[in-house]
């Protein structure tokens, strides 16, 4: 451009020296006069022509680089907003696969135990997540459990001679175990709904490998209620200062299931493709302090009736409400790690419920149908992380698991068969934040006199990470 | 970036797609092939009379002896007398005859009612039922019904009317508690209502919720019937009973002996000997088979011949059906022999040299029996132009 003008002038100025030159012959010769005249002219004619041309082919230009910049900006839009819409989709993970080593019993009678080892693939979880905008978002969890799927083939002890049963509950299972959308408009307050997590139970929000101390999670909680428990419903929840609060109506149980070894657990509705909910649950949670980042203390409610959710509707003409109520607490300082846990529950006409599951053809409680009109169970699991002393990124810890599903029957006395204290010490060491390695050993005992208390050894190993 | 993202995209898909994998089943009707060859049976007669006068006659027999035994146990609240107690005793052994001889065609009320397991719960929780002696008194039947099945039926009272049985199966009455005398009687109370419940089931209603359902009887005899919603042929009956056969012949053989009998001496664990404490076992295992010779035969022990599935084999192959019957005869006695010329209790025999070779012979006997059934007798109805 610059070249182009400088030219322009070159030759303005040679035309105009030119002219001047001419001019001491012009006296002489008017015709020569003219003619030079006539020629400037029409060089200053073509001049004013070549520049209005690159006038407009300067503007031509001018609206190019506009349309350019345009569409630089739509590009760099584009990718802004694509950009954008990966962030707001998120992916999770975590797992464990664990070793353990412990010690059964053939059958009632038999008091000289025999150890068993065995692997397995815990589960591998994969969460999905996306923001949809900056109020609503879902969150998508699948879990693996046990390496695979379909049915499996279990072996009870406790029966006559030992018997094979085909559970088709059991085994390797693909589960959704949570499928929920949020809406989130504030701090304070959000609502959530679909398949949800109930906040009863410290293993439904402290569920991966990281979160709690010992190998397998714990026992205590297992042998009482659901855990990691999921059902369908609409929640509320949110946070004003230190306090979180949550507040769910979902699905309630069906007592169909219950069962004298873990009380209300299996009475999760997971057998079935539908999921009865003649009658729903409320479930409530008040914490100070957050238990997945640090220290806290909380209670959770649950109360729900469980009769009308049985798939034979005329075996039970009374309520069976439920019960369960929750203290929990946290203190995690420094190196520091204390975690407790008690539950209690009580079950309305645990008897009627007990004689219905036994007399309901094809129901099959076997020797198990005795149910707890109350249950406890609580943990307290205690570390400290060696790494604030030596260069090792390590915790060790000691845990107590405790649960009695029938501390108490309506009638007659309870037996104590069910009562399990497993108490044990074991160690965490993390090569990097991601990984998790976990050993533990302890004992078993059984409030029973005459049964024998057992040693018990796993290893594990745990993982998660976010993309 | 790009390959996270791609990387994320292939993750979703793929589990995604493993998610929705789940189909149906491919439950493809089989077409009935028409047998060129095979043999002629009418079955209407023996089906009926295997109804009636074997499974219902034995399940009303055993409704009568829960009703004497409850009698014989009421008479020991107050009773000093050793005389009550052995009457008691062999009340108790008489009702385990028409039961463990009905394990034979253990099918029907008492598996969908699941009967059984109230009745004949084993091993016995000798832990919790002595918590219940220690801490409860005035036992009532029905408090007893929502118990686990380990501390009522059977064996709950057979350990209170013989004692543990290790060294003998002789109690004294004296020895017999008030509480233990008061838990008998609420024990022979539940055991009389689900006996009565069990007979009931095959006679007037086979689901007690549903006043209109039929007898179970009925259903057993009239297959085919546009109402029968459980069995829809005559053939479907008949493999029903076969199937009854085997498997108790195979829990025998392969559960209630060879469990505790074990690989050898050193294996062998008494504590899983069924009926111990009265040292009735041997008697319990050979009517188990007692029960399969009546489902065969069609009549009970010495009764007058009628038509039993021996009818059926004979239809097929003259040979086999001789065979299957001596088969059975042989399978009864060898159990009996266990016991050798000392009269020696099966929990004694499996640590006895001399009566582990006799246990194994028994074995091995209902080896034959069972292998017989399953793989000749069985394989009858494909042949048969039903």
């Amino acid at each position: 451009m610059n070249n182009t003008l400088t030219l322009l002038a070159v030759s303005v100025a040679s035309v105009l020296g030119l002219s001047v030159m001419s001019n001491a012959h012009a006296a002489t010769n008017t015709e020569i006069f003219a003619k030079a005249i006539a020629k400037q002219e029409a060089e200053i004619a073509l001049l004013k022509q070549q520049l209005t041309t690159l006038a407009s082919e300067q503007k031509q230009q001018q609206q190019q680089n506009k349309l350019v910049a345009t569409q630089v900006d739509t590009v760099v839009q584009k990718t802004a907003e694509a950009h954008d819409r990966f962030s707001r989709f998120s992916v999770n993970s975590y797992g464990s696969a664990v070793y353990t080593s412990d010690e059964y019993f053939d059958n009632v009678q038999d008091t000289s135990a025999e150890r068993r080892n065995r692997t397995d693939l815990e589960r591998i979880v994969t969460e999905f997540g996306y923001q949809f905008t900056d109020d609503w978002s879902m969150e998508v969890e699948i879990e693996y459990e046990h390496g695979g799927t379909g049915s499996a083939l279990e072996y009870d002890g406790f029966d006559e001679f030992g018997e094979f049963e085909s559970e088709v509950e059991a085994g390797g299972e693909v589960v959704v175990e949570k499928a929920e959308i949020r809406y989130r408009p504030s701090k304070a307050f959000g609502v959530k709904f679909g398949n949800i997590h109930l906040p009863i139970g410290l293993s439904s929000i402290l569920h991966k490998p990281s979160q709690y101390l010992t190998v397998q999670r714990h026992k205590s909680e297992a042998a009482m209620m659901p855990t990691v428990w999921n059902e369908n419903g609409i929640g509320v929840y949110g946070e004003m200062s230190d306090f979180h609060y949550q507040a769910q109506v979902i699905s309630g149980l069906n007592s169909e299931y219950f069962r004298t070894y873990d009380w209300v657990a299996s009475g999760h509705q997971k057998r079935f493709e539908e999921v009865n909910t003649d009658d729903l649950a409320f479930a409530g949670r008040l914490d100070y302090g957050n238990f997945k980042t640090g220290s806290a203390i909380g209670v959770a409610y649950y109360y729900g009736n469980t009769s009308g959710n049985r798939h034979k509707s005329n075996k039970l003409d009374v309520d069976g409400a439920l019960r369960i109520m929750s203290v929990a607490g946290a203190f995690v300082e420094g190196p520091w790690i204390l975690r407790g846990q008690y539950l209690y529950g009580t079950l309305d006409n645990a008897d009627a419920i007990t004689l219905a599951n036994k007399t309901t053809p094809g129901l099959r409680p076997g020797n198990f149908a005795q149910l707890g009109s109350e249950s406890q169970s609580f943990f307290v699991e205690a570390g400290v992380k060696l790494d604030e002393w030596f260069d090792i990124p390590m915790t060790v810890f000691a845990n107590i698991d405790y649960s009695n599903p029938l501390m108490a029957v309506e009638t007659g006395t309870a037996t104590q068969r069910y009562e399990n204290t497993w108490s044990s010490v074991g160690i965490n060491y993390s090569p990097i934040p991601e990984v998790v390695i976990k050993a533990e050993g302890g004992l078993h005992q059984v409030a029973v006199a005459s049964i024998p208390d057992t040693n018990f050894f796993a290893l594990g190993v745990g993982y998660q990470f976010s993309l | 970036m790009r390959v996270k993202h791609t990387a994320i995209t292939l993750a979703l898909i793929t589990t995604l797609s493993a998610c929705g994998g789940s189909g149906s089943d491919d439950t493809s009707t089989e077409t009935p092939v028409v047998p060129t060859t095979g043999f002629s049976f009418v079955a209407t007669e023996m089906i009926i009379n295997l109804t009636d006068d074997v499974i219902v006659a034995g399940y009303a027999d055993l409704a009568a002896q829960g009703d004497t035994l409850l009698l014989a146990t009421q008479t020991l609240l107050t009773s000093t007398s050793q005389a009550d107690l052995v009457a008691a005793q062999n009340a108790w052994k008489s009702a385990r005859q028409p039961w463990e001889q009905g394990e034979s065609h253990i099918f029907g009320p008492v598996d969908s009612l699941s009967i059984d397991p109230h009745l004949d719960s084993w091993p016995l929780n000798t832990t919790d039922l002595q918590t219940q002696l220690d801490s409860n008194s005035g036992f009532d039947a029905e408090t007893i019904k929502a118990w686990n099945d380990d501390v009522q039926g059977f064996h709950t009272m057979e350990y209170l009317l013989f004692g543990d049985g290790v060294n003998s199966n002789t109690k004294l009455i004296a020895d017999l508690s008030t509480k233990e005398r008061e838990y008998l009687i609420a024990l022979a109370e539940v055991f009389r209502d689900y006996t009565a419940q069990l007979d009931d089931a095959w006679q007037v209603s086979h689901n007690p919720q549903d006043k209109n359902a039929k007898p179970y009887a009925e259903l057993l005899k009239t297959p085919g019937d546009a109402t029968n919603t459980i069995y829809s042929s005559q053939l479907a009956v008949i493999e029903e009973l076969i199937n009854g056969m085997i498997g108790i012949v195979d829990e025998v053989g392969n559960g209630k002996i060879a469990d505790p009998f074990g690989e050898s001496l050193t294996t062998a664990d008494t504590s899983k000997v069924e009926s111990q404490y009265s040292w009735n076992s041997l008697t319990d295992f050979s009517n188990n088979i007692i029960g399969v010779r009546n489902v065969y035969q069609g009549e009970f022990t010495g009764g007058a011949d009628k038509q039993g599935l021996i009818d059926f084999v004979t239809a097929a192959d003259t040979t086999l059906a001789t065979r299957v019957a001596s088969e059975i005869d042989d399978a009864i006695l060898k159990i009996q022999a266990i016991s050798g010329s000392t009269s020696m209790p099966f929990r004694q025999a499996i640590l006895d040299d001399d009566g582990r070779a006799r246990t194994q012979v028994a074995v091995d006997a209902l080896t034959k029996l069972q292998a017989t059934l399953q793989s000749d007798v069985l394989p009858l109805l494909s042949d048969w132009n039903s």
